[in-house]
């Protein structure tokens, strides 16, 4: 078997294809070095707080191994649950979030209502003075179990944890091609390194699945933008959660080196350039700036950007292809990292069983054709 | 139809009043005019400068004038066209007896927006701080205008001379760009 | 930030534009004798070539008009620009080939 792709994602399907399923003659494929595509360029949030119960399914089943996940791989991946909150800003936002901790509560789901003080009590550096405000706080949902990890941690133990079980991680080699038989089978890849026959082939390559997907004559439905995120020269422990702004557009929180970690929008055209405008990170400083006056005198260390693919409906498709022996795992959007185990387990389950484990059998490709979306786009309150 | 000239309530009145002089980069309120936006073929675009007594511009982001009436290009088939209040109710009745029969489009937006002028050595850098044209005489010269962006906020924006610029915007918006030509004038006031 | 070409306009910053899309997708004439396969491709399937791209883009703070752009998405360089329902370019490279 080969997966295509070395990050979170794809180590973690390798990882589960050997503990789980005992398959371990498995190839991971990597055009960079691992982990260094979106696993070590995303702002690292962990949270399952999703409105429908295909997507709070997946996303709680990857928080519920994101529990156990250190001792799993006895490589400490700092899973941190300092919690969540996500502000409201208006009437909407306050209908949308109240009707998000019913649904994840009937699902199982951790998530709370706080006014704006219960908010600042829980961020005391957060400003809900309206008067200074132009989107006042009104109000956030928690999710007490959400939080943070270390990504790179996270690939670097997946990895060691798949190597120390047989499986087979080749950086520096690319695919360039994806080699059918007669009966349209998948036979294996071409790389750069040359030909490597495979039964079974797992897509996982993030914002360049169209491109891979197109060497087996797979049109997708989706489209790779480019996601920056910046950090802030480090201080002392001054930030103990995350907090998201979907209306006014911030993430933050602050990483264990003490550097503050904002998340920014995605730029508004597609692209694989891993940059982005600086004008979309301005404006996520503005909205730092007015929701935390006291970082307004911080100075940014750097910014960078990741491709990410967003699919119709931002929800991810982890299912078969057309092509027999071939498997995606792909349309995560802005909000992969926080998938990475539970996505890897329920791909592995995929692949090797070639039928779709129960949790992820809704994110098939067939749904763009058959219509059942997992609509997410305005659920997830993520801003694609 | 009610006149509505009577009903106009001060958006940025209080604004205006407080404002510091500098004659390195005035910034003031321009009176109340009528605006009609106008979209249209060829034919009736010839037809409408009949009544407006001169061709409406065929270039790209240039206004043309004639005394107190300007018309605007604001895109290939879309121009503002600006006027005396006075001048509005025959000036409409003229245009519609012109265009009859022809597909077009005449609306008074005269309510939508208000007009500032930025003037002085300083002005074209007053606006470059929230807008990112290239302001300088050649890329921007007089008789040019254009829609742009003024911060988050979109306006119309025509050099008239050398030194000096006039801003269209939409009166919920006017609050938001005057303090931010007022903030950054901060420096020459 | 990028400087994009308006073919009505002229060079101007990428603050006045609005994205559109993947170009040249045509609508199907009569979508009711369409398969589902053939609908859900064309509502949702997308070229997203790592190369040029064909696309739309709207002059939202300018003139207004939409128009078509060749864009190398590996490195955001806009190969050409052209008023919309006018073909592609004669002579330009094909979607995911590199603009220079």
């Amino acid at each position: 078997m080969i997966i295509v792709g070395a990050g979170g994602h794809g180590l973690a399907t390798a990882y589960y294809l050997a503990t789980v399923h005992g398959i371990t003659n498995v190839a991971v494929l990597e055009k960079g070095w691992l982990g260094g595509g979106n696993t070590g360029r995303n702002t690292t949030i962990v949270r399952s707080n999703y409105l429908f119960d295909e997507s709070a399914g997946l996303y709680d089943h990857a928080v519920k191994l994101w529990e156990g996940l250190s001792q799993e791989l006895n490589y400490n991946v700092m899973f941190s649950q300092r919690g969540v909150l996500m502000l409201a800003h208006n009437i909407h936002d306050v209908q949308s979030f109240k009707r998000h901790v019913h649904a994840n509560r009937l699902n199982g789901v951790d998530n709370e209502w706080l006014t704006a003080e219960e908010c600042r009590d829980f961020c005391p550096p957060l400003n809900i003075d309206a008067s200074t405000m132009r989107y006042p706080v009104l109000g956030g949902a928690l999710q007490r179990r959400a939080g943070t990890a270390r990504h790179d941690a996270v690939a670097w133990g997946y990895a060691r944890g798949a190597d120390a079980r047989g499986v087979d991680i080749i950086q520096n080699c690319a695919v360039t091609g994806i080699r059918r038989g007669p009966d349209g089978a998948v036979t294996g890849v071409e790389t750069s390194r040359g030909f490597i026959g495979a039964k079974k082939v797992g897509v996982v390559a993030a914002g360049n699945t169209s491109v891979v997907m197109a060497m087996a004559g797979q049109r997708m439905p989706l489209e790779s933008y480019p996601l920056q995120a910046l950090v802030s020269e480090p201080i002392k422990p001054i930030f103990p959660c995350v907090v998201m702004s979907n209306t006014i557009h911030a993430y933050i929180s602050q990483s264990d080196k003490g550097e503050l970690v904002i998340g920014a929008g995605t730029d508004a055209y597609t692209s694989y350039t891993q940059r982005g405008a600086l004008h979309i990170t301005t404006h996520t400083l503005d909205a730092i700036c007015e929701l935390f006056p006291m970082f307004r005198r911080m100075r940014m260390l750097r910014n960078w950007g990741g491709i990410v693919d967003v699919t119709p409906d931002r929800s991810p498709i982890i299912a078969k292809t057309g092509v027999s022996g071939l498997y995606v795992n792909c349309g995560w959007g802005t909000g992969g990292f926080k998938a990475t185990p539970g996505s890897g387990h329920v791909f592995a389950h995929t692949i090797a069983k070639d039928e779709p484990h129960p949790i992820n059998a809704p994110f098939t490709i067939d749904r763009f054709r058959d219509g059942f979306l997992i609509d997410e786009a305005a659920a997830a309150a993520v801003a694609h | 139809m009610a006149d509505l000239s009577t009903m106009r309530t001060p958006a940025i009145e209080a604004l205006v009043t407080a404002s510091p002089a500098s004659h390195l980069a005035a910034l003031t309120a321009l009176p109340p005019r009528t605006r009609f936006s106008f979209r249209g073929r060829p034919a009736a675009v010839t037809a409408f400068g009949t009544v407006l007594g001169f061709d409406l511009p065929q270039v790209a982001c240039r206004f043309a004038e004639d005394g107190a009436r300007r018309a605007l290009w604001l895109g290939p088939d879309e121009w503002l066209v600006t006027l005396p209040d006075r001048e509005a109710t025959a000036f409409a009745g003229a245009a519609a007896t012109a265009l009859a029969g022809l597909p077009s489009s005449l609306v008074d937006v005269s309510q939508r927006s208000l007009a500032l002028a930025v003037s002085g050595p300083m002005a074209a850098r007053i606006i470059n701080a929230g807008c990112p044209l290239d302001l300088s005489p050649d890329a921007f010269p007089v008789g040019m205008c254009t829609r742009t962006l003024l911060g988050k906020a979109e306006i119309v924006l025509s050099r008239t001379d050398e030194a000096r610029f006039e801003i269209d915007v939409w009166r919920s918006f006017a609050d938001y760009v005057w303090r931010l030509l007022e903030e950054a004038r901060r420096e020459f006031v | 930030m990028l400087i994009i070409a308006c073919p009505y306009c002229g060079p101007r910053p990428e603050l006045e534009f609005r994205y559109g899309g993947e170009a040249h997708v045509a609508r199907p004439v009569d979508p009711s004798t369409l398969s589902d396969e053939d609908w859900g491709a064309f509502l949702y399937q997308r070229a997203n070539p790592r190369g040029l791209h064909a696309e739309r883009w709207r002059h939202v703070h300018g003139c207004g008009r939409f128009f078509n752009a060749l864009r190398d998405t590996t490195t955001d360089f806009f190969a050409a620009t052209y008023e919309t329902g006018t073909p592609r370019p004669a002579g330009t490279p094909a979607d995911g080939e590199t603009s220079r």
